[in-house]
């Protein structure tokens, strides 16, 4: 195009350009074309420049999420030291020992293990207690790394599986997910994921809050009375097919109206004799005679 | 009450005719010797403002009843999807259907129910009824002639006399009356441990029998990590589906030492050994297990059994202790597998009569 | 009586619905369409005075005796949801590949029972509402049949001449356990067939007899392949059909002897007082069958019941935490988690210890629930048939004996889910056991001695207050300093200002507004009813109404 086929009638451009020189004139094209080599070195410029403060920024300003590297550095290890010597060391000792009668050896528990259990809230835990209680976790995701990686770094043991890892099986392998959460799960943390008591006051608890990951370390780990599934008993696909499994049941609608939460006849028993057996008493008070 | 005509024996068909409808049920109920002792209409002038506002109620009532009918009709006919959907795989909108329709049925149902009762309590009149009981015994004379037409009927029979006849026909009629439940029971009844697999002392283990996952895959003993626990079946047809067989196969941690009974100290193998997972109380798998200290609880009745006693109930109501599978390792292709060395050495599952 | 009543507003007009003709002769040729039906019934089967007996029933209309309404009427309910159900169930134990709708279960090897069962759930339009509806039913129909057992013991209602009703009720009870534990064992999923396999225990667990009554019942070892085609005959056609006929023995029995009612003024041993079946009773029982099945509905719809995709097909190496039965079986798990571990060994023979809380315990529940009557007529010496109630309190060893059953019912329905307990309140699973074999032999008799003195109490109050007559709440202060309350006699007193009124069986009036001093306190169960004040006015503006005619007719006739 001719910059004459830009100009209308009148001599004018008639809409407003993107490109004008400092008298606020249009720019006509073949003089944006002279300048040309050194617009585009400008604004190459520009560009690295906008891509390094935003990168930068990025680099400093966001969260680490561990994304990028599973074998931990050892800036992580000694950033784990620091925390385990703040909140660790008192039961579990200097040396991840353990201490008779306040916590056992870390030795070979693996950043698994830690991650399952400072993830959960359960460490750092109060005392020693029948069974740890969930509770609202103490450190955030970088510091449970650097922990796990720091008790790794010192026994070894199962290591917890890369952020970005997907740990759910697709719905092709829920049905089998299924049967290996029903074989091996079910007897303890129920069906539907409530949760049973153990001997003694323990409790295999429920997985109504669990997330993935933590899935996945416990049953490496196999934490606190829980059996160890190590990976070549269930293997990780199996494993992916559990979770898969568990977590579109908790994510599942009730097709039958108020799940009742999904504990079973119990809660039906309770639910019949006070909603139905009270509705059906007030009419029977409504239709009869009291004397 | 009004007009009194006296019982309706005494009433000719014309005076019948004559009397009202409900002077007619007065003095049939009376024939019936049922007695209305009060009787009045609630709305005793017709088409007062109250009698209406009670009318419109009942008609509300039904009304509701109708439209919720409707409403269920066209919701159940499509209105709102009922297929299931996994979650994030489209419109969970499902959940609502059976909510709904439960809802809109209950509630046309109700408005009619309650509908019919407000016009039973608000319309009907008001009335008070004594009926005579009748009951007990008959009168005599009845019971004499009724005895009589037993008693006479047994003497025509002769029964009593005729003995032959009364001692053939209770034979064949004894012996009749048993044939049914002969025939029913004696078609169902199954000589207990009688046939392939039918033994309540034996599973399908024995020497040699691969120990397998539930998918077919052997057991190895790299697979369990100490406090580990897997289900294992015999590796053999129907193996998996046999239901004595199911074992529990557990790692024990290190420091754990089983307890052995007598004569099966040397059923595990290494830090590994095999119980059976049915439960010898009632059945249910007992595979609540407890790595740190050793316990398998079973979720039915809570019996608890310690492994490191070799899995002798210490709580709730099972008596025996689980049964111990003989293992031992093959050698295949270079790797190691668990094999059972001969089947379980008693019944597995609840006791029974014949269960030494 | 003349033909011309023009005074007797009652009297049906003549006109398009009433006849013009006198006499018999109407009803020989009948006009209206219900008239001509009449007609046809009548000619063929001569009905007009055994119907008219029937309608004209009384039945007394308390609200305690609707409770086994409750349960007839659930009944009617499972019947037919059951009916809808059967059109789609496959009672078969073959083994197939899952293939519908319900996506985590895709694949999965099942019974046919459990993918026909998940192809009414989730394929079948309606079909899961209709299913939630027949399990919801069901326990309530358990439910009533409790609470209106209940009833009967408590008032005396199994006395003679009852008792052969009381025994078919506990046949029906007994029956509806058997019915109840066949139902949800059909769908042949993870929570019931773990139940199956207790049944199968227990069978095994006879002495003598027990392989071979599990290897009937099961055709071999458990589970075999016949278990639920069996129970489905059971199910759908065997039991329902012996309920149906003991519910007619029940029913009839009821019309026979009538209903037992509350002693009242005007009630006698030898009368029945109430309201008649036509048209009030009828509509009363017939409305509240459309409440019950609202509510079936609406539980139905609402609340989700035995989700069985949630607990997998029936794995005899799988098993969930918190498995119970359905509430009503409740006792027996709760009798066989508190049984200890008593095993009884005899020259290599062994009775295992579930003999004894799942068959030989509701075996003597059930025996002496069926021997009460006969037991409480011998020791009482009371060989005279009653027709009149009695209330709880006035017969304190009874009603502490049926409040110790109830206690002892309720332990071990508790202790049913004593897991579910221990994990809800953080309580230890081993004290739970231990709670509950202590409660169960502590608290019965405790219940017994804490309501025999509660009916000795309320019997005592009820003297004191005939005797005394009612406190009215009103202080007044003597002359002499002392301080009384006025008490309102109910009747004459003497000269010691002693009530001379004896004690009836009937409840007596405590509080001022129970009596007609104040005009009988407010009617109505959500509002007030109209006062007789303005059903009184409006029958005296008929009668003026009439009397005024009447004045007009007098003087036409005069004029």
């Amino acid at each position: 195009m001719t910059d004459e086929e830009y100009l209308d009638a009148d001599g004018d451009l008639g809409f407003t350009p993107a490109v004008v020189d400092d008298d606020r004139r249009p720019v006509p094209a073949r003089s944006r074309r002279r300048g040309g080599l050194r617009r585009r070195i400008t604004s190459m410029a520009v560009l690295v420049g906008a891509l390094t403060v935003v990168g930068g920024g990025y680099a400093m300003l966001a969260p680490s999420s561990g994304a990028d590297d599973t074998a931990a550095t050892s800036q992580d290890v000694e950033a784990g030291r620091q925390l385990y010597n703040n909140s660790c060391i008192t039961c579990h000792g200097a040396n991840l020992e353990g201490v008779t009668g306040r916590g056992p050896t870390l030795v070979g528990t693996g950043s698994a293990d830690v991650y399952f259990q400072v993830s959960t809230g359960r460490m750092p835990a109060p005392a020693q207690g029948a069974w740890e209680v969930r509770k609202i976790p103490k450190f955030n995701e970088q510091e449970i790394l650097q922990l796990g990686a720091f008790v790794q770094s010192r026994g070894g043991g199962p290591e917890v599986p890369p952020a970005g890892a997907n740990l759910r099986a697709s719905a092709e392998d829920l049905g089998n997910g299924g049967e290996l959460y029903r074989l091996n799960c079910a007897s303890c943390h129920g069906a539907t994921g409530h949760g049973a008591p153990l001997s003694a006051g323990k409790i295999a608890p429920d997985l109504y809050r669990a997330t993935d990951r933590q899935m996945y370390t416990a049953m490496q780990v196999g934490p606190e009375n829980m059996p160890v599934f190590s990976n070549n008993q269930i293997t990780p696909e199996q494993k992916r097919a559990i979770i898969g499994y568990v977590q579109a049941m908790k994510e599942s609608k009730d097709p039958g109206g108020a799940g009742l939460g999904r504990i079973g006849p119990v809660a039906e028993g309770l639910v019949i004799w006070t909603a139905g057996l009270g509705v059906l008493m007030v009419s029977i008070l409504w239709i009869g005679a009291r004397l | 009450m009004t007009h009194g005509q006296g019982s309706g024996e005494s009433l000719t068909a014309e005076e019948a005719a004559e009397l009202s409808p409900e002077e007619a049920m007065i003095v049939g109920a009376e024939a019936d010797g049922i007695y209305i002792v009060h009787r009045r209409e609630r709305f005793p002038i017709a088409g007062t403002k109250a009698e209406r506002r009670a009318e419109r109620t009942i008609a509300t009532v039904f009304l509701i009843g109708f439209l919720a009918a409707v409403a269920f009709i066209v919701v159940f006919c499509g209105a709102v999807p009922f297929e299931w959907r996994l979650p994030g795989a489209g419109n969970q909108n499902y959940r609502y259907f059976t909510p709904l329709i439960g809802s809109l049925l209950g509630l046309s149902l109700a408005c009619i129910g309650i509908g019919v009762v407000l016009w039973a309590k608000w319309l009907l009149p008001e009335e008070e009824a004594v009926q005579d009981r009748h009951d007990g015994a008959s009168d005599m004379t009845e019971q004499i002639l009724g005895a009589g037409t037993l008693v006479s009927g047994f003497s025509d029979l002769g029964v009593a006399r005729r003995s032959m006849l009364k001692t053939t026909l209770a034979l064949a009629g004894g012996a009749l009356g048993v044939v049914p439940l002969v025939a029913l029971v004696g078609a169902m009844i199954k000589k207990p441990n009688r046939g392939p697999g039918q033994s309540l002392f034996h599973t399908p283990f024995g020497p040699g029998v691969p120990l397998v996952y539930a998918d077919g895959r052997r057991v190895s003993p790299n697979d369990l990590q100490p406090g580990g626990i897997a289900t294992v079946f015999p590796g053999v047809e129907g193996g998996t589906k046999d239901a004595d067989s199911p074992t529990l196969l557990i790692r024990l941690r290190p420091g754990q030492a089983v307890k052995a009974r007598k004569g099966q100290a040397d059923f595990g193998w290494g830090d590994y050994v095999a119980f059976s997972k049915i439960c010898t109380h009632a059945g249910c798998p007992a595979s609540l297990f407890e790595q740190k200290t050793g316990r398998l609880l079973c979720p039915c009745h809570q019996s608890q059994f310690d492994v490191l006693q070799d899995a002798k109930p210490v709580f709730g109501p099972a008596t025996r202790s689980l049964p111990k599978l003989p293992l031992t390792v093959e050698l295949v292709d270079g790797q190691q597998y668990f094999t059972a060395r001969g089947d379980y050495p008693e019944a597995t599952g609840p006791s029974f009569w014949e269960r030494p | 009586m003349t033909t011309i009543d023009s005074a007797d507003s009652r009297r049906p007009a003549d006109g398009p619905t009433g006849p013009t003709v006198r006499g018999p002769k109407r009803f020989d040729k009948p006009r209206t369409p219900q008239g001509k039906a009449a007609r046809w019934a009548e000619d063929r089967l001569g009905i007009a005075g055994g119907l008219r007996k029937q309608l004209n029933k009384v039945f007394p209309d308390h609200w305690s005796f609707m409770m086994g309404e409750i349960a007839l009427y659930s009944f009617i309910i499972l019947i037919l949801s059951g009916t809808f159900l059967t059109f789609f169930f496959d009672a078969s134990m073959a083994e197939v590949r899952y293939d519908g709708s319900y996506v985590p279960l895709d694949g999965v090897e099942m019974s046919r029972a459990y993918a026909s069962t998940l192809n009414i759930s989730f394929d079948v339009r309606g079909g899961l509402v209709m299913r939630q509806i027949h399990h919801w039913a069901a326990l309530l129909f358990m439910a009533a049949m409790l609470i209106h057992m209940f009833r009967v013991f408590f008032t005396g209602a199994f006395r003679k001449p009852r008792e052969l009703n009381w025994l078919i009720g506990l046949g029906l009870i007994t029956l509806g356990l058997v019915e109840g534990f066949a139902g949800y064992s059909l769908p042949d999923d993870l929570l019931s067939g773990t139940g199956l396999r207790i049944a199968a225990a227990i069978m095994q667990s006879i002495p003598v007899i027990g392989s071979w009554a599990e290897f009937l019942v099961f055709g071999g070892k458990f589970p075999g392949t016949e278990i639920i085609g069996r129970l489905y005959i059971v199910h759908v056609l065997l039991v329902p059909g012996i309920l149906a006929g003991l519910i007619g023995a029940h029913m009839a029995l009821l019309i026979k002897q009538k209903h037992t009612e509350f002693p009242g003024p005007g009630k006698t041993e030898h009368t029945v007082s109430g309201e008649r079946m036509y048209p009030t009773y009828g509509m009363k029982a017939g409305g509240f069958f459309f409440i019950v099945f609202a509510v079936c509905a609406a539980l139905g719809g609402l609340a989700q019941i035995n989700p069985v995709w949630l607990f997998g097909p029936y794995n005899p190496a799988q098993v969930s935490s918190g498995s119970q039965p359905d509430w009503y079986i409740g006792f027996l798990d709760g009798s066989t988690r508190l049984f200890p571990s008593w095993e009884i060994r005899l020259f290599d023979h062994t009775i295992p210890p579930l003999f004894w809380p799942t068959l030989v315990l509701p075996g003597i529940l059930f025996t002496l629930a069926g021997a009460y009557p006969f037991l409480e007529a011998k020791f009482t010496r009371d060989r005279s048939a009653h027709n009149l109630l009695q209330r709880p309190r006035d017969v304190p060893v009874r009603t502490g004996l049926g409040v110790m059953a109830i206690t002892f019912y309720s332990v071990l329905l508790l202790s049913g889910g004593n897991d579910l307990i221990a994990k809800a309140f953080d309580l230890s699973l081993n004290a739970m056991t231990w709670a509950g074999r202590i409660s169960l032999l502590v608290l019965p008799p405790l219940a017994y001695a804490v309501t025999y003195k509660i009916c000795l109490g309320l019997q005592r109050h009820d003297r004191e207050v005939l005797e005394h007559g009612i406190e009215t709440g009103i202080i007044k202060l003597l002359p002499n300093g002392e301080f009384i309350e006025i008490h309102q006699p109910l009747g004459p007193v003497d000269d010691h200002g002693h009530g001379q009124l004896g004690y009836a069986g009937v409840p007596v009036p405590k509080k001022m507004n129970q009596l007609g001093a104040r005009g009988g306190g407010i009617r109505g169960f959500f509002y007030p009813v109209r006062e007789k004040a303005d059903i009184q006015a409006e029958l005296d503006a008929l009668a003026a109404q009439e009397a005024l005619q009447e004045r007009h007719r007098e003087r036409e006739l005069t004029d």
